[in-house]
């Protein structure tokens, strides 16, 4: 069980503080901060998210530039705290509709009322915000959202794309519209993180996709709602390992490593026709995870070229071609790639960052990037070497690479009339995309 | 409600209290509860306003939920300061917890819960009693943590009470939230109680694995975890367990997932069908490799849990190594859990790939994971013989490269390779020498003088090589100059011309005459003297075979990783040390001191009514609160203090006495009269006025550490904290020290609960202890002490005579040590008996022998080491000779200290 909960911002300010059991002192905030702010240990510079300090277990993640920290003294799961922590800002933003230092400051009221059904004496009872709305009365104060940083990888619907409503994603589930009677909608995102290492040659070292379905359900009276997913759906690599997996075309089923599913959903037709079929609690939830290693076409290919021209320059060519439908469009995309640091005979130390960031990316086209580079010191003709990798970050809507489909989304209907909005999105994201040379 | 919350934060500045309590009295409900939400946002800040009480606590009887719940927020931070006012809330609570509302009954109950004041606690049961039955689950889920409060509080109250029965029945109760929290909360009591409350017997077991399957997500680790602690009768009933928590491995809760392969690794221990156990093993798999797709932090957890797994079954992931590379954008402290377990996971068929990832990795930016991943193919030529060649043929290519810190980290590792296969690889130490100018860390250059000293023979220029060195031998770390010095000597065996010969002239007089390196010293001496008495006799001893040295990737103690697997999906697989290690959970009462003691500090002097309390605290004659509660709890310090002895178990009365309300004495009074004075360990002339003396004591099996600080400096002295280095037995402080302010003129004692084992110093055993002591006003205090080695010996020493006879007989004669005592007077041996008993060293037998009786004793230190020692006197005669036989004979002089003391005391 956990001692105390708070939560942090950046630059060390307690924005909320609850302590669940009084066994640990009250200083521990400030405590916590200067340990990670200043964490050096084991030669690392990063305070790993669990440690130690005078007895007391601090755990931590980041959540939009907050740090959620719990404490206890005792010898506790800490994949459940860490755990916890995620749930505890997923279910203040369901109310909160943005989570940030100034909506938590507006809202403390309601965050200590949440924050007291969620924990008792150190115990969880509830992260599920369907579940919490019977018990919490407070009324969210929801802020302005137009001029705030995005949150999460659905947040991208609000760039640019006009399929969707752009409040749609920071709108709270329990607030109010202004206008009056709430709008029907439900919101499936298909995001899939996608991590690629191709060799020097080109060729793919690793490949791997993390998708989640995500859902987000704004429908008053919670019906039931069936989720198809493609028929041929495969799960598991029957014994095989990933070494001896290969599937020669690129068209035939998709098979999944391992996958797992929200308590909320109920598998009984899953194993028959790929089906699932739930009643969505009200905020954002993570209808099914999945992992993929399967071999899929990368979106991207990337050739780079190091030409030295003489013993203090060099050029770097490095040419992306994307490869796929020009109907899609790429954005936020940025390459880069780490150089030696050479010191000069002073203390002046250069660090070499190539990083041109291209607006976006139409399907199918190509583009070249170049970069002259100057030493300070003699390469040896190890400048190949020691540069690298070529990293990728990028985000395409309405694709993925998995192949993994909603064949339809189906509503059980209230009325003839009934006829709420569905969206159904897919995106993309570069998690980890490398190339080294 | 209108407008936002944080203008609750902006107040004018003249007169805030009297207009908020202006406010809390307004006879209109919105007013009242706007006037509550800006109090809770000034008790948030920190801001004292427990002058509040009365009003706010007025606004209690209300309809309103919202306002109630904010009421109940402010009485739980208020009500310790104010426990005479907290009874005005008694009514309103015991009228809630029977309101027809079921969330006005759960709400008074968990807040009466919350409140640690004996008053309201008096008038918890009857509406627990009535909660814990009640028609609502909701009710009676808050009941069952409930009495998981009342026992941190009262635990002799939940006994009487019957709490205990009530809460097991729920584990029975038809609503799977209430049975989660009633397993939560007999876990919890299980665990501060000696004896057994919380059995799982099989009935049990299988009421609970099928609460499981409706239980949420947190009650479903709740439930696994407590069942994690049933031991299955056979096989048949472990593989039904494992079938029935197999399917939770598909949650997406990584806990729930941990912990579901907790209770399957434990019980695939008794499983004994190899299909099976073959089986589990391909389940397990894609789920812990799904972990790896959750958030870093989890990641982080996963990947140390993992680690312990692959040592135990490294079946499990053999095939999954690919999933451990590291990626672009993972955090530092992922990227190096994932390196320590690819060196784990390497063998003969996947080294080709894992060599080409290392080899990538050790060009990256990041210089610490650089460094990581030189070392790690060097961890693996150590680990794979038939792929050492592969790895070092990788080191060579990394070291062309010429980035400084990749080849001083690839000399270290090749050092070991060398140590590993002797006379396999020497060919490449030419290409070694190439980088001999761009060394400059100590490790490296040790190393590099290493493998020249050892393969001198071989090198045709080593004696060049070594001279480079010698030049600033004298400005070298100690390391350097170590191996500089062998490296020497070696070469002189080898190659014993006139070149060599001056060096070791040059060398031995730096580094015996030249310098204050005791370590250094010493070894030159042993040089010098083998080299001038018999050469030969050198050569032997130098150049004699070294043991090789062997992989320490799975470095783990085979009973350490049995412990740590048996704790997968807690902290100590995180932090891959046992339990006992780091819980510092200070038992509840004790604890509760520290949080009355919250007045005295940081609320004090904001209200009249806090310091009147404060100053009740302070001095206990004049005891102005009359509350009853307060008088006891003064009247106990002057009962406990002067009783040293071990049997008397009121350990927490005595910690309160010495830590609280006998903290602040006068310095002339002596603080506990019975026990001798602590001796000075830093005298006030040293610490600017600050005098420290302390002990290591023993009591009730825990070993504390008396100190007494004196402030006889002119300023207030605050922020006290204390900090051991490591010593013999890694003896630490297991909590942070508390001292309050110390006036002027002013001492407090403090008895700090110590944990052994903790940052264990290598070399030979000493009693030495270091100690450092800081505080917010001057600088940091360095003393020595020496520890009492009795203080170690523990309770269950004392052995059978059979079974000491059988130790005796069995440790070989050359591990019992003999010492005399020549001063010591043994004049009445029963009271020495009695005083050695006390102090856990038994008495075993007695016999004659011509005019001299001889004693056995027995002691134990901790982790089981036991000590036997014999005594021969003459009663009455100066001289008592101690022989001691114990498996540990370098630890014999701290045992000697020990029994020196104890007689002489």
């Amino acid at each position: 069980m956990i001692s105390q909960f708070f939560v942090m911002s950046q630059r060390g300010d307690n924005i909320v503080f609850r302590d669940y059991r009084g066994d640990v002192q009250k200083g521990s905030a400030e405590i916590f901060f200067r340990k990670v702010k200043f964490w050096k240990e084991d030669g690392q510079e990063e305070a790993p998210p669990v440690f130690n300090a005078d007895g007391v277990n601090y755990f931590h993640v980041k959540v939009v530039g907050l740090l959620f920290v719990a404490t206890t003294r005792v010898n506790v799961s800490p994949s459940l705290v860490l755990e916890l922590l995620q749930r505890i800002a997923r279910v203040i933003k369901d109310y909160l509709g943005v989570l940030n230092e100034d909506s938590l400051r507006k809202n403390f009221v309601l965050v200590y009322e949440l924050l007291d059904e969620v924990i008792d004496f150190g115990y969880v009872q509830s992260t599920s915000t369907e579940v919490l709305k019977s018990y919490v009365f407070n009324e969210p104060i929801v802020i302005d959202a137009a001029r705030l940083q995005p949150l999460g990888p659905a947040s991208i619907f609000m760039q640019g794309t006009k399929r969707m409503p752009g409040t749609a994603v920071t709108k709270s589930v329990v607030a109010n519209e202004p206008g009056g009677r709430k709008r029907e909608e439900i919101f499936v995102d298909i995001i899939e993180k996608i991590s690629v290492t191709f060799s020097s040659s080109g060729y793919i070292l690793t490949s791997e996709i993390d998708g989640t379905i995500q859902m987000k359900s704004y429908l008053t009276g919670n019906p039931e709602i069936r989720i198809a997913l493609n028929e041929d759906l495969g799960i598991g690599k029957g014994g095989r390992s990933i070494y001896d997996y290969r599937s020669s075309t690129g068209s035939g089923a998709v098979v999944l490593d391992d996958c797992n599913f929200h308590e909320s959903v109920r598998l009984d037709s899953f194993d028959t026709d790929r089906t699932l079929s739930l009643i969505p609690p009200d905020g954002e939830f993570p209808v099914m995870n999945y992992r993929m290693t399967q071999e899929f076409k990368p979106p991207f290919r990337i050739n780079t070229l190091i030409e030295e021209a003489g013993p203090l320059k060099a050029e770097v060519i490095i040419k992306v071609s994307a490869e796929f439908s020009s109907s899609i469009t790429a954005n936020t995309i940025v390459v880069e790639m780490p150089l030696p640091k050479y010191t000069t005979s002073n203390i002046i130390k250069f660090l070499f960052t190539v990083s041109n960031i291209l607006y976006k990316i139409v399907g199918g086209s190509e583009h070249t990037l170049r970069a002259k580079l100057t030493f300070s010191q003699e390469t040896h003709g190890n400048i190949t070497k020691e540069s690298g990798p070529v990293n990728m970050t990028f985000t395409i809507p309405m694709y993925n690479a998995s192949r993994l489909q909603v064949k339809y989304l189906q509503i059980a209907k209230k009325s003839s009339t009934y006829n709420p909005y569905r969206w159904v999105r897919y995106v993309t994201q570069a998690n980890s995309y490398v190339a080294r040379i | 409600m209108s407008g936002h919350d944080s203008k609750y934060f902006s107040t004018t500045k003249k007169g805030e209290i009297p207009e908020l309590k202006e406010e809390l009295n307004s006879q209109y409900k919105d007013k009242r509860k706007d006037a509550v939400k800006k109090v809770i946002a000034a008790m948030t800040v920190g801001k004292d306003v427990s002058s509040l009480f009365t009003d706010v606590v007025n606004c209690m009887q209300t309809e309103n939920l919202e306002l109630k719940k904010l009421v109940y927020l402010y009485l739980i931070n208020y009500a310790k300061s104010q426990p005479d006012l907290a009874i005005l809330a008694v009514n309103t609570f015991v009228k809630d917890s029977q309101d027809p509302n079921p969330l006005i009954r759960a709400l008074a109950v968990r807040t009466m819960g919350c409140i640690r004041v004996d008053k309201i606690t008096e008038y918890l049961c009857d509406p627990l009693q009535r909660c814990l039955k009640d028609d609502d689950p909701y009710v009676r889920k808050t009941a069952a943590i409930c009495v998981a409060k009342l026992f941190d509080i009262n635990a002799e109250l939940v006994e009487d009470r019957g709490f205990l029965d009530s809460l097991k029945d729920l584990i029975s109760d038809n609503n799977p939230m209430v049975v989660a929290n009633a397993v939560a909360a007999l876990a919890e009591i299980q665990e501060n109680s000696s004896r057994p409350i919380f059995e799982i017997t099989g009935h049990t077991l299988s009421k609970l694995l099928t609460a499981l399957n409706e239980c949420t997500e947190w009650g479903q680790v709740f439930i696994l975890d407590a069942l994690s602690k049933y031991k299955a009768a056979d096989a048949r009933e472990a593989e039904n367990i494992v079938e029935r928590v197999t399917p939770r491995l598909q949650h997406a809760n990584c806990a729930v997932v941990l912990s579901a392969v907790k209770m399957i690794l434990q019980q695939m221990e008794l499983i004994t069908s190899t299909d099976v156990v073959r089986n589990l093993c391909k389940k397990m798999a894609p789920p812990l490799v799904t972990l790896l797709s959750a958030e870093p932090e989890i990641q982080y957890v996963a990947l140390r849990n993992i680690n312990l797994i692959v040592q135990r079954r490294p079946t499990i992931l053999a095939h999954e190594i690919k999933v451990f590379f590291c990626k672009y954008n993972d955090p530092i402290y992922v990227k190096m859990e994932k390196l320590e377990i690819m060196i784990k996971l390497a063998s003969d068929r996947n080294i080709d790939q894992v060599l080409l990832e290392f080899k990538e990795y050790a060009t990256e930016v990041d210089v610490d994971f650089v460094r990581k991943a030189v070392r790690a193919i060097g961890r693996c030529a150590i680990k794979l013989e038939r792929a050492a060649e592969r790895c070092i043929s990788v080191l060579l290519e990394l070291i062309k490269i010429k980035v400084n810190y990749v080849v001083q980290e690839a000399i270290i590792v090749i050092k070991d390779i060398f140590r590993r296969y002797p006379n396999t690889y020497e060919s490449i130490i030419a290409t070694l020498c190439e980088s001999l100018d761009t060394l400059d860390e100590p490790e490296a250059k040790a190393s590099m003088i290493w493998i020249i000293g050892e393969y001198a023979e071989r090198i045709d220029n080593a004696d060049e090589l070594l001279e480079s060195f010698l030049e600033s031998f004298p400005e070298e770390p100690a390391q350097v100059q170590l191996q500089l010095l062998t490296a020497t000597v070696k070469l002189f065996l080898k190659k014993p011309t006139e070149g060599p010969q001056q060096m070791i002239q040059v060398v031995l007089n730096n580094a015996t005459v030249e310098t204050d390196n005791p370590d250094l010293r010493d070894r030159a001496y042993i040089y010098w003297r083998l080299l001038s008495t018999d050469p030969e006799a050198a050569k032997d001893v130098v150049l004699a075979e070294k043991p090789v040295i062997t992989d320490d990737s799975n470095q783990l103690d085979p009973s350490l990783l049995d412990e740590l697997l048996a704790n997968i999906a807690t902290l100590s697989s995180v932090y891959h040390k046992p339990p006992e290690a780091f819980v510092t959970r200070v038992k509840t009462t004790a604890q509760r001191i520290e949080e009355d003691d919250y007045p005295n500090g940081s609320e004090q002097g904001y209200s009249d009514a806090t310091s009147q309390v404060a100053d009740g605290a302070a001095s206990p004659p004049t005891s102005s609160s009359s509350s009853p509660y307060t008088a006891t709890r003064q009247s106990a310090p002057p009962a406990a203090a002067p009783a040293p002895a071990p049997q008397v178990p009121d350990l927490l009365g005595d910690l309160m006495g010495l830590d609280n309300s006998g903290a602040i004495v006068p310095a002339d009074q002596p603080a506990a009269p019975s026990s001798p004075p602590l001796p000075v360990l830093l005298p006030a002339s040293t610490g600017q006025g600050l005098q420290i003396s302390a002990q290591l004591t023993r009591q009730d099996g825990q070993i504390f550490y008396s100190l007494l600080f004196e402030n006889n400096s002119q300023i207030p002295l605050d922020g006290f904290m204390i900090q051991f280095n490591k010593n013999t037995f890694g003896l630490a402080a297991a909590g942070p020290l508390q001292v309050p302010q110390l006036q002027p003129g002013t001492s407090a004692m403090s008895l700090l609960p110590m944990v052994l084992f903790q940052n264990i110093s290598a070399g030979p055993p000493s009693s030495l202890m270091q100690i450092a002591v800081k505080n917010n006003q001057q600088p940091v205090w360095y003393f020595n002490d020496k520890m009492a080695v009795n203080v170690l010996f523990t309770e269950d020493g004392r052995m059978e005579r059979g079974s000491f006879l059988e130790t005796w007989r069995s440790l070989p004669d050359s591990n019992e040590i003999l010492k005399e005592f020549p001063g010591i007077v043994v004049s009445n041996p029963e009271a020495t008996l009695d005083r050695l008993a006390a102090s856990n060293m038994f008495f075993i037998a007695k016999r004659k022998h011509v005019n001299q009786d001889v004693f056995y004793f027995s002691a134990k230190i901790p982790q089981g080491v036991p000590i036997l020692i014999e005594l021969t006197t003459v009663i009455g005669n100066p001289g008592v000779k101690c022989a001691i036989k114990t498996p540990n004979p370098d630890m014999a002089p701290l045992f000697f200290e020990a029994v020196e003391t104890l007689l002489k005391a």
